[in-house]
């Protein structure tokens, strides 16, 4: 992964695209920042690695907006970390943004696979 | 729910920023950590700590930035900028005392002075009264044709019967109704025998003025207009409260007044006092004067109508000019033909007396432009500093700042002084107007003829929404202007022009010194005004202080007392009074004591005719009216009234011999020019003469019974022991302080008869003092408002003077080094001053002449042109102008050559 790799993933997730993805990700279930980065990259094998920083924005956004809240707890290795779980109004706009999105990704495709 | 989780996370931000700041930057440090932990681990060994560290880094971005970014995402950020821009303001403002000081000062001077001045002004002149449809309210007088002896007078009181032919005959008002203060005596209910402010009333008075009682009920028709009804009162809630602990049951129990039992009827609510200002007791006339409804020519009431309605103001007053004729054609007056009619005006209209109206004005017109100099100074000090900013803000253009976050910038720092400015000018009017309210216009003013309404308007001055509101639109709007205009001008300077050099002399510098010129020239010329005016006060006011009023006021006490005005009281008067004396003269401080009926400068005591038994008799008509007085022996002497001729009054002058009679100067001089008094035979109107004949026993000095701004006119003295009078005043001469007279002496009156209280109770100083209450009042206000200006206008000069030296200096250092004279350079550097000075002073004097004339009235044995006052002013104003040049002039004249240049 190089830096420049990464800059051309970044430009082509959006702010929108990554708090759905965000969003995705704590549908799973409540976890910390960290975590929620190494899902991201894990589940995406590495194509979406966003520059994690951004990550922190988007969670503040997406708090602000109260589609996520979050607790200060103690991480399993003793440290005390925030913890994020979606809320209902949260899970709401995941189902939108999903059908958004398919709606969207389905129009692409027909574009690309014409001609 | 969940929009509330946000909106609580949005408020979390605003509230307690640095704690969320903390929770982010705890967060990105453990994701950084447990990141460089993972990679370490992942790489077994190969990646140091250190290395791990960097690449976590690497990952992650830049920290910094991604918790800024994080904050702005809670759109505190806008807050928090404008957070930075007070917190930025509040600095700059810490590093200028000065400035900030002379701005805030100035704001809340200009300000506060003006909002507790239109306070007063608002209670006043300009608020409704405060009854229902004020404007619906009028005033109805008797007027009179003026002859050669007599002028022509309007708006005279009325009496009884012709009130009851214009309300029978009239269509034009849907109620009249008559009042006369009457102030009495109140014994009964809880508390101590009390001296109060009464009205009797007629017609309908409530209903015209549609006021209702809060207790009880308004007097009945065959109450208020038949002989013969057992006497009723209605009492004030005041009273009510004080006497009988608010007691609803009140009504039906009876009130002792001047002696009398009257049953209480109603309570009036504390709203409403009575036209004549303080009342605290309404009597019905037929209950209280059965002889005044038949009384044709006794004149002694106040009519007040509400119009019908649909009828107009105009209509009205036709109506009653034509009633007036009729009414003067069925009751004409008795020995000669003189013309009477009627007059109506709005209610509104006798509210203040003209004078009293004229100063409140002419007060309200100088805080206006002390506030407008004020405002001058403050858009100089801005304009002055933004100036010296410039540099400082092409700084930052220079270094990205945007413009409008300059302009942002500038302006959080304006609305940061307004502010201040606002918080400052409303303590001070707050402060005003407590001032004011503990003032009491009816003991102090009552010698200014401040009318029961004027009183009424008084106890309303507060300071109200519109003032406040206004108060702070004013500021607001000064801070606005005058700070956006210089943040606009500064803002556009361009990076060569501000970075050029301190002392570049571009063409905006030099237009910022003519706007500062312009505006100093304005202060001076406001100066010359408000200094102008207050020494045509001071001048006033000191001619009005240098009047020999007659009498000696000093170490004197003075009470009123009035026996329960029944005859038989009357005429065990004189006991009453020799008790009364004795007492008095044995209590331990006291020198001397004597009695009078009516004190000087009262504004005015009573007025009869006197007959001139030496001469052939005249008709009544042409008879001399005469100040009429009466006093026991010995009170001359006390008030230091020198007798000029013949003797005082004696304890001989008791009823059963000849009637003693003393005349003033001025009566001496008016009656029998040229020729002796003494010995010549006279009968004095109210003196109970009958055909008894009066002896002029003596002249004594003249004495100011009404004011010290009207002449002494011809008086006339009677004995109390041969003319009974109910009602006298008691004064008591010591020769240590006269306050302490106070308590002793009421215990005095006390013991003698418990049902007459001593009222009034004031030193003769006190109330020599009240006589130049509105000349003092005035010529205060309007020379703490000169004061002000001038010394804006030479702190304006200063500015000028100072900042052509500054731009100049490099230009003075260079002629000094080619060999310029000191001289020459201080007068390079003083031109703009001087023209300055020379144009406000001119503009300053124009204004002054046309301003000064407003005073002209108020003015006493002063002319509103008057030369001494005018060069006065501008020899004050030359010297607060030289004053000013002075540490410029020196600085310029120090100006060493090569350090100038080396500055540069």
């Amino acid at each position: 992964m190089t830096p420049s790799s990464a800059s051309g993933t970044r430009a082509a997730l959006g702010p929108g695209t990554l708090e759905m993805l965000v969003l995705k990700t704590l549908d799973a279930g409540t976890m910390h920042g960290y975590a929620i980065a190494q899902y991201l990259e894990r589940l995406s094998h590495d194509v979406l690695s966003v520059e994690q920083g951004s990550l922190y924005p988007a969670l503040e956004r997406l708090q602000a907006k109260g589609w996520v809240t979050s607790k200060w707890a103690q991480s399993p290795t003793g440290r005390q970390a925030r913890y994020y779980t979606i809320t209902a109004s949260g899970r709401k706009q995941l189902g939108t943004k999903k059908t958004e999105y398919d709606r969207i990704a389905l129009a692409i495709a027909r574009v690309m696979r014409s001609t | 729910m969940s929009l509330f989780d946000g909106l609580r996370y949005r408020l979390g931000a605003v509230i307690r920023p640095s704690r969320r700041a903390r929770d982010i930057g705890r967060e990105i440090a453990f994701h950084l950590e447990l990141d460089a932990e993972q990679r370490a681990h992942a790489s077994a060994g190969t990646l140091s700590r250190g290395d791990a560290r960097i690449a976590a880094r690497r990952a992650f971005g830049n920290p910094t930035y991604m918790q800024e970014e994080a904050r702005r995402m809670t759109a505190v950020e806008w807050l928090d900028s404008v957070k930075r821009d007070l917190a930025f303001a509040a600095r700059t403002f810490a590093r200028a005392p000065g400035f900030t000081a002379a701005v805030v000062v100035s704001l809340g001077l200009g300000i506060g002075a003006n909002a507790a001045i239109f306070s007063a002004l608002q209670a006043m002149l300009l608020r409704p009264l405060p009854f229902s449809e004020p404007d619906r309210l009028v005033d109805v007088g008797l007027t009179r044709a003026g002859n050669p002896n007599r002028p022509a007078a309007d708006d005279i009181v009325w009496s009884y019967p012709k009130f009851a032919m214009l309300r029978d005959a009239q269509h034009v008002f849907s109620n009249v109704g008559l009042y006369s203060a009457d102030p009495v005596t109140v014994n009964g209910g809880g508390g101590t025998a009390e001296r109060v402010d009464g009205e009797v009333v007629g017609g309908r008075y409530f209903k015209t003025l549609t006021v209702l009682p809060i207790v009880g009920r308004l007097f009945a028709p065959e109450e208020l207009d038949r002989v013969g009804a057992p006497p009723t009162v209605i009492v004030s809630e005041g009273l009510w409260q004080r006497r009988f602990d608010a007691d609803p049951s009140v009504i039906g129990r009876t009130l002792d007044i001047d002696g009398a039992r009257h049953t209480i009827i109603g309570v009036m609510p504390s709203s409403f006092t009575g036209l004549s200002g303080r009342a605290d007791v309404w009597m019905p006339i037929a209950a209280e004067y059965p002889a005044e409804l038949t009384a044709t020519w006794d004149l002694s009431f106040t009519m007040v109508a509400r119009l019908a309605p649909g009828v107009t103001l105009a209509q009205a007053q036709d109506a009653v000019k034509t009633l007036g004729a009729r009414i003067d054609a069925a009751t004409p007056y008795p020995s000669a033909r003189e013309r009477w009619g009627a007059s109506a005006r709005p209610l509104d209209a006798t509210r203040v007396d003209a004078r009293v109206r004229r100063s409140l004005l002419v007060v309200a017109y100088a805080a206006a432009l002390m506030l407008l100099a004020m405002t001058a100074n403050v858009a100089g000090l801005l304009l002055v500093r933004a100036k010296r900013r410039e540099h400082e803000i092409a700084m930052r253009v220079a270094l990205g700042a945007g413009r409008a976050r300059l302009i942002r910038q500038l302006l959080t720092e304006s609305l940061l002084l307004s502010l201040a400015g606002g918080v400052a000018a409303f303590a001070l009017a707050a402060a005003g107007v407590k001032l004011l309210s503990a003032f009491n216009p009816a003991a102090s003013l009552r010698v200014q003829n401040l009318g029961g309404l004027g009183v009424v308007s008084f106890s309303r001055i507060r300071l109200d929404d519109f003032t406040l509101l206004a108060a702070g639109t004013l500021a607001l709007i000064t801070g606005l202007l005058f700070g956006l205009v210089p943040a606009m001008h500064a803002t556009r300077a361009s990076l060569a022009a501000g970075t050029r050099g301190r002392h570049g002399r571009s063409p905006r510098r030099a237009l910022g010194i003519r706007g500062r010129g312009a505006l100093s020239a304005l202060e001076i010329a406001l100066a010359i005004v408000l200094v102008t005016g207050s020494g045509l006060m001071l001048r006033s006011l000191r001619k009005l202080t240098d009047v020999n009023p007659g009498f000696d006021a000093s170490r004197t006490l003075t009470m009123r007392l009035n026996l329960l005005a029944d005859s038989s009281a009357v005429r065990a008067s004189t006991s009453y009074y020799d008790r009364l004396l004795m007492g008095a003269r044995a209590t331990p401080g006291v020198t001397s004591a004597a009695l009078t009926a009516c004190p000087p400068l009262n504004g005015g005591c009573n007025r009869t005719f006197v007959e001139l038994l030496d001469r052939p008799p005249v008709s009544s008509n042409d008879e001399p009216i005469v100040g009429v007085h009466w006093v026991t022996p010995g009170w001359f002497a006390l008030a230091r009234v020198p007798v000029l001729r013949g003797r005082d009054f004696s304890r001989g002058d008791v009823a059963g011999t000849r009637r003693a009679v003393i005349i003033s100067q001025s009566a001496a001089r008016a009656l029998w020019p040229g020729q002796d008094p003494i010995g010549r035979p006279v009968r004095v109107g109210q003196g109970g003469f009958g055909k008894d004949t009066g002896l002029v026993v003596g002249v004594v000095g003249d004495v100011r019974y009404r004011s010290l701004d009207s002449a002494a006119a011809p008086d006339f003295y009677l004995p109390f022991a041969q003319s009974p009078r109910p009602a006298a005043v008691l004064f008591l001469r010591t020769a240590g302080d006269p306050d302490a007279l106070r308590a002793p002496a009421e215990r005095l009156v006390r013991d003698i008869d418990p049902k007459i209280p001593a009222f009034d109770v004031r030193t003769m100083d006190a109330r020599a003092g009240d006589a130049t209450a509105q000349a003092r009042f005035g010529a205060i206000l309007i020379t703490l408002f000169a004061a002000m200006a001038l010394l804006l206008a030479t702190l304006g000069v200063y500015t000028v003077i100072s900042s052509t030296v500054s731009t100049r200096m490099r230009e003075i250092g260079i002629r000094v080094a080619l060999g310029a004279t000191r001289a020459r350079v201080s007068w390079l550097a003083v031109t703009d001053g001087a023209l300055v000075v020379l144009v406000g002073t001119v503009l300053g004097i124009l204004a002054a002449f046309w301003s000064t004339r407003l005073l002209g009235a108020l003015l006493f044995d002063v002319a509103s042109s008057d030369p001494t006052t005018f060069v006065a002013t501008i020899a004050l104003l030359a010297v607060a102008a030289m004053t000013a040049a002075i540490a410029p002039l020196r600085r310029a004249a120090r100006a060493d050559p090569m350090t100038v240049l080396r500055q540069e």
